[in-house]
């Protein structure tokens, strides 16, 4: 991978797991 | 009369998010990415999620709790609720006649990752040797030829007949203890298999003889090296907007259904959040790792671009098996693969024939059990020439036309409905009801207006490059011909099935309520 690979994984990745972690949890707190 | 409700808020997102996690993830995005640009597809990707798959998810789950709240569970009833006007319910009629045409082939597709798991097992594929093998080994499963693999359909058939059974017995348990159950079991366990499943390809050795290029790090920059030329490109764009579109299932009709078994104040921004994440998480970390990956340090960075061209289908069923009977553990981690995906395809399976059940236990008075029998030997009878006819193109057939041009017609017709005949004012006021989150005011200007010219520009773009080459029946071979043909035949005949049902089902439904 090149560093701007690295860039573009590590940038997706962290959006896609704070999206489902923030909305799994809020949904879980309401339950 | 009192509808049926989801148990739990986190039950409803595990049954949503299981909905939309289907063969897409792990199968087309990693192509989509390694063709569009790699890293650099992520920004048309992100955008896209943000202006069309998240805005599209809250409008369809707003439609559907609105329908719950007036007793509808299907896209016709709701249709009826959006916009008072005689044609709205065949539109919506749309949303039942797209989930059972996918259902026809969709079990029978999924039965084959239940048969490939216990073929993990058993070993039956291992040290077939050559993607030509392999891709014979599944042929003669289909039933396609008979070979020194397998003599008759007969084992297909059974994993199918299994495969459907376990729908049905699913189904027959209802919402809260049937689907809401299945999710809360299978997707924390696709979800696992799938991070073994991932760590296992990272940490990878390239295999005996192995070329200089097939490593992990190679793999991933398969995926990811990104090529920013690939932005200025609207193919890019487009290809990003379809697979948001259809990793989310949005324009099926499903979600409204699903959600028409909300309690009439229950959020749907959260909600639809929450779905959307975990869809992403299957999607852009675990899909976006597995199978590619894998192809790359199996067979090289030429061989992997090769298989990814040639589709879906392809790197599931021809390169995945090569690599796994490659891969030390290999059985252990076969099975672990073909039931992830098999779990994905039977959490969507119920959600496919649920708008059926739900018409005929509202429309026509039926009680749960006789409503999923009845649907079951519909999907069950559709089903049949699907399995009998696959050489030859019937399913392809299906799956053009609604799996593919229905949800995309489908989608723009339900937001031009719901942003101008139900109307933005009265839409916002849905979406915004109950909201566990403030959905920020920039998204009424996203609905009212980028939803409605993007999912057309997404439409008449796909329709220009696919419609007409389809059409003209191009790439069929003169001796299928027959079979595509009675393929559309039955697709009208369906539809106008589905027509007359909804017809007499709302005539049943206003002899039964009292007049208002």
């Amino acid at each position: 991978v090149t560093l701007a690979g690295w860039i573009f994984l590590i940038v997706a990745w962290s959006c896609v797991l704070g999206l489902a972690g923030y909305g799994v949890a809020r949904t879980w707190k309401g339950d | 009369v009192s509808r049926e409700r989801w148990a739990t808020r986190i039950g409803l997102v595990l049954a949503l998010a299981g909905n939309a996690i289907g063969l897409g993830n792990f199968l087309r995005f990693p192509r989509q990415a390694a063709e569009n640009g790699g890293g650099a597809f992520m920004i048309p990707y992100f955008v896209c999620l943000l202006a069309i798959g998240i805005p599209l998810l809250w409008v369809e789950l707003s439609i559907g709790r609105l329908g719950g709240r007036h007793g509808r569970g299907h896209t016709a009833g709701m249709f009826e609720v959006l916009w008072s006007h005689p044609i709205s319910k065949y539109v919506g009629t749309l949303g039942l006649f797209i989930p059972y045409v996918v259902a026809c082939y969709y079990v029978f597709v999924s039965s084959w990752c239940l048969a490939y798991a216990w073929f993990s097992l058993d070993g039956s594929y291992f040290g077939l040797g050559s993607l030509d093998e392999v891709g014979r080994f599944l042929a003669g499963y289909q039933g396609v030829e008979a070979n020194r693999h397998f003599s008759s359909i007969a084992p297909a058939y059974g994993f199918y007949v299994v495969s459907f059974g376990l729908t049905v017995v699913i189904l027959l348990g209802g919402i809260a203890r049937g689907i809401e159950r299945l999710a809360l079991f299978a997707m924390p366990l696709l979800f696992v298999f799938a991070v073994v499943l991932m760590l296992r390809v990272l940490t990878l050795d390239p295999p005996p003889g192995a070329g200089p290029d097939q490593t992990v790090s190679n793999g991933l920059g398969f995926v990811w090296n990104p090529d920013f030329g690939a932005i200025a490109n609207p193919q890019v764009w487009l290809a990003a907007a379809g697979q948001i579109f259809f990793t989310l299932s949005v324009g099926w009709g499903i979600l409204h259904t699903y959600a028409s078994y909300m309690a009439p104040d229950d959020d749907v921004a959260l909600t639809g959040i929450s779905t959307a994440g975990l869809n992403e998480v299957a999607e852009v970390v675990l899909g976006g790792t597995i199978a590619l990956t894998s192809a790359v340090v199996f067979f090289g960075v030429v061989e992997a671009r090769a298989i990814a061209s040639q589709g879906s289908f392809d790197l599931g069923f021809h390169a995945m098996p090569l690599a796994l009977e490659q891969m030390p553990g290999g059985r252990l981690f076969g099975a672990l693969w073909f039931l992830l995906l098999f779990f994905a395809g039977i959490t969507s399976s119920v959600a496919m024939l649920q708008p059926t059940i739900a018409l005929l236990r509202e429309d026509f008075g039926l009680a749960r059990t006789p409503a999923v029998l009845a649907t079951a030997l519909l999907v069950f009878l559709g089903a049949q020439p699907v399995i009998f006819w696959i050489g030859h193109g019937f399913m392809d057939q299906l799956d053009f036309w609604a799996g593919s041009f229905g949800l995309l017609l489908f989608g723009f017709l339900e937001i031009l409905i719901f942003t101008r005949l139900f109307g933005m004012a009265r839409g916002w006021a849905e979406i915004t009801r109950g909201a566990r989150l403030r959905v920020p005011r920039v998204f009424h200007f996203v609905i009212a207006w980028v939803m409605p010219l993007g999912m057309g520009a997404i439409l008449l773009a796909w329709s220009a490059t696919n419609l007409l080459p389809e059409l003209g029946l191009e790439k069929v071979p003169e001796a299928d011909r027959p079979y595509v043909l009675a393929a559309r035949w039955m697709l009208l005949v369906v539809l106008a099935a589905y027509w007359l049902a909804v017809h007499f089902g709302a005539r049943a439904r206003r002899a039964r309520e009292p007049a208002a």
